[in-house]
């Protein structure tokens, strides 16, 4: 969930607003699945966000790594993250502006560009892609859904929504998505990720739903990767700050190769 | 009074007759000659080709024993740097200790990320003790300038293919990225020293060759290889000389090694093993044929031949006399053709065996270890078999028209 992983981004809509409205009209009324992807979408996106987290991969064999990363991120698609822990994985830092990402490692003192499937690959080995750790999309623009139901996930009221990419977004990564959103908070609680073939790609499960300023954010997302039997990733926040003022300069080249 | 019955000279009966009608016995030879020209040449061919699988298979993937960290093979097509083997200088003067052993190379495989120019794509590293890789992935061979790159320095040799779909020439910097021992992202910066060309199509799409300590350096895994490679001086001696490494490397090896021999990796080397019984039944179709041949010839010519055989019969000749001398004739026939054909058949294998057979166009794009030249590999067993088969042919062959000549009775033979 990309969303979730770097901490959102995007501008609550002028649409997402008036569809706040007309629930606080209707009060209890069901919403539709668009109803429900503007609400997902108003408290998961923000202008600006920077988080801090441990990624903790637990391979198959009993081993386990833990990373600690910073990350900031703006709009949709631009995002800057840098690992800070363990020591030889500090320093390793990622830029996502729109289609493309770099990749900036101390060693190697030079960046390099990588795009599409390749976007698709592990971010440090772990259960997250680099899409899913730097994308942050709205689940709206992106989707046509499909109100499957409710269903009761770990105690709390949750709609099934699922998710199709539209026509016109043939590009994304997971071209189909079941997601179980928390009817009272509009988080995503659990989702499913498929290819366009039907086959999973991806399972995450969101908990530790916390309160920031207004909204409500997930601190804790354990991600599985079908296609990468070996390992399970969680994503544990430290600290989540959102709709903050991030410098510009963060999203640019010298950043990523130069300093701090 | 013992009734003694004169013994007919056979065979010279047999060699005078083959005279008598030049043509017709020519082209029974000629058909017998072309039979085992065709044997002898393919057997030496199919050997060269089976061979040529087996030999770059060998030094490409398996040595003769390859040793690598447990739980590595289930997972060969993500190449995990991670599952490596440590302390491989200790293990490598050990196993070279034994001596059935020509050669052991460590070797680093990975699959990483090269960046060329602006541009990238996945490749596959290979780290190779290159002093010591002569005789077997030979990279001194493969650099297509004579300029491999050195031990210790940071440079690399790319792929002819790979080179070319990423814009990169010699002199050109690369940035390569790949998995660390410690399953985290590393990197490197090389300078192309030459570009390198296997013969082995999918090498030369995606292959980087570098020295094994850059590549150690790279995964950040220090006096360590994802396999050792173990070449012996007769390939025959795989399996005990696995059996034997694995109890020698026992007492000094860090955590759970395999040690396999080519003949229990992978798919291919079975594939191989089954082959050859399925060789052996085009072998087996192609001599039925040449037998079939040789079959109508001679039926050809015995059938001709029914009058006099008749009058042979008439004479007082026994009927087994007859078959024999038929026989005989085939034998002799075979003899003929069997000698010109073998050496034939000889001539050409022992030619292309030298100048081998230029497949390199048809082996573009197959993605197993097939090295552009396929040199027939003759030896004088294979002649001497497509000779012997030629023989046996041709008398197993007259045997049919033979049993049908004495069928008939003397008049109705005298009759046609």
């Amino acid at each position: 969930m990309n969303r979730m992983t770097m901490t959102g981004v995007a501008r609550p809509t002028v649409a997402a607003s008036i569809c706040l409205l007309a629930l606080a009209v209707h009060g209890e009324a069901q919403p539709t699945p668009r109803e429900i992807l503007e609400r997902v979408d108003a408290n998961m996106t923000m202008s600006t966000a920077r988080v801090n987290a441990q990624m903790t991969i637990a391979y198959r064999d009993g081993d386990v790594r833990n990373l600690i990363y910073d990350a900031w991120a703006q709009g949709t698609d631009q995002s800057f993250l840098e690992f800070t822990a363990p020591a030889r994985d500090a320093g390793s830092r990622f830029l996502r502006l729109e289609n493309a990402m770099w990749i900036y490692l101390p060693r190697v003192g030079k960046s390099v560009r990588i795009q599409g499937h390749m976007l698709r690959q592990g971010l440090m080995g772990s259960d997250f892609s680099y899409g899913d750790a730097s994308e942050n999309p709205s689940m709206v623009e992106d989707y046509d859904a499909v109100l499957e139901g409710e269903e009761e996930l770990d105690g709390r009221r949750a709609y099934v929504v699922n998710l199709t990419a539209k026509p016109e977004r043939r590009d994304l990564a997971y071209q189909r998505r079941k997601v179980w959103v928390d009817a009272d908070r509009w988080v995503p609680l659990k989702e499913e990720r498929f290819a366009r073939s039907g086959k999973l790609l991806k399972t995450a499960l969101l908990s530790d739903v916390r309160r920031v300023g207004d909204r409500w954010y997930p601190f804790r997302i354990e991600m599985d990767d079908a296609m990468q039997t070996d390992t399970r990733t969680t994503l544990q926040m430290l600290s989540v700050e959102l709709d903050i003022r991030v410098p510009r300069e963060v999203f640019t080249l010298p950043h990523l190769e130069g300093g701090e | 009074m013992s009734k003694r019955r004169r013994r007919i000279p056979v065979f010279r009966l047999a060699w005078r007759n083959t005279r008598r009608n030049t043509r017709r016995t020519l082209l029974t030879v000629i058909a017998v000659t072309i039979a085992v020209t065709a044997i002898t040449f393919m057997f030496a061919y199919i050997t060269g080709i089976l061979g040529n699988f087996v030999d770059s298979y060998a030094r490409s993937e398996s040595g003769h024993v390859r040793i690598r960290k447990d739980g590595y093979t289930e997972r060969e097509r993500l190449m995990p740097v991670y599952l490596k083997v440590d302390g491989v200088s200790e293990l490598l003067s050990s196993i070279r200790e034994h001596p059935d052993v020509e050669e052991a190379v460590p070797r680093i495989r990975s699959s990483v990320l090269v960046d060329g120019a602006g541009s990238n794509r996945p490749g596959l590293l290979l780290g190779l003790d290159l002093d010591r890789e002569g005789p077997y992935l030979n990279p001194t061979g493969m650099a297509v300038n004579g300029n491999p790159p050195r031990p210790g320095f940071p440079e690399v040799m790319i792929g002819t293919e790979f080179a070319d779909r990423l814009s990169i020439d010699v002199g050109d910097t690369i940035t390569v990225l790949g998995q660390t021992a410690y399953r985290s992202l590393g990197g490197l910066r090389l300078v192309v020293t030459d570009l390198a060309f296997s013969g082995i199509s999918f090498l030369d799409n995606s292959m980087l060759v570098l020295p094994i300590d850059q590549a150690q350096e790279l995964a950040d895994m220090p006096d360590a290889a994802t396999e050792i490679l173990v070449f012996s001086h007769d390939a025959e001696l795989a399996e005990s000389l696995a059996a034997q490494l694995e109890e020698q490397l026992a007492p000094i090896v860090e955590g759970d090694i395999e040690v396999l021999s080519w003949l229990d990796q992978g798919q291919l080397m079975r594939t191989m093993q089954m082959m050859r019984p399925l060789l052996g039944v085009v072998m087996g179709l192609m001599l039925l044929m040449a037998g079939l041949i040789i079959v109508n010839t001679m039926l050809m010519t015995v059938m001709e031949r029914t009058q006099e055989l008749g009058m042979q019969a008439a004479l007082g000749m026994r009927r087994s006399d007859i078959v024999f001398l038929i026989v005989s004739e085939g034998i002799v026939i075979g003899l003929l053709g069997g000698f010109v054909g073998a050496i034939l058949g000889s001539g050409v294998g022992i030619w292309l065996e030298h100048s081998g057979i230029d497949f390199t166009a048809a082996a573009r794009g197959i993605d197993l270890p097939f090295q552009g030249m396929v040199y027939p590999d003759w030896t004088l067993s294979y002649a001497v078999t497509g000779m012997l088969l030629g023989i046996l042919a041709a008398g197993v062959a007259a045997l049919y028209p033979a049993l049908r000549a004495i069928k008939m009775a003397p008049a109705e033979a005298l009759r046609q």
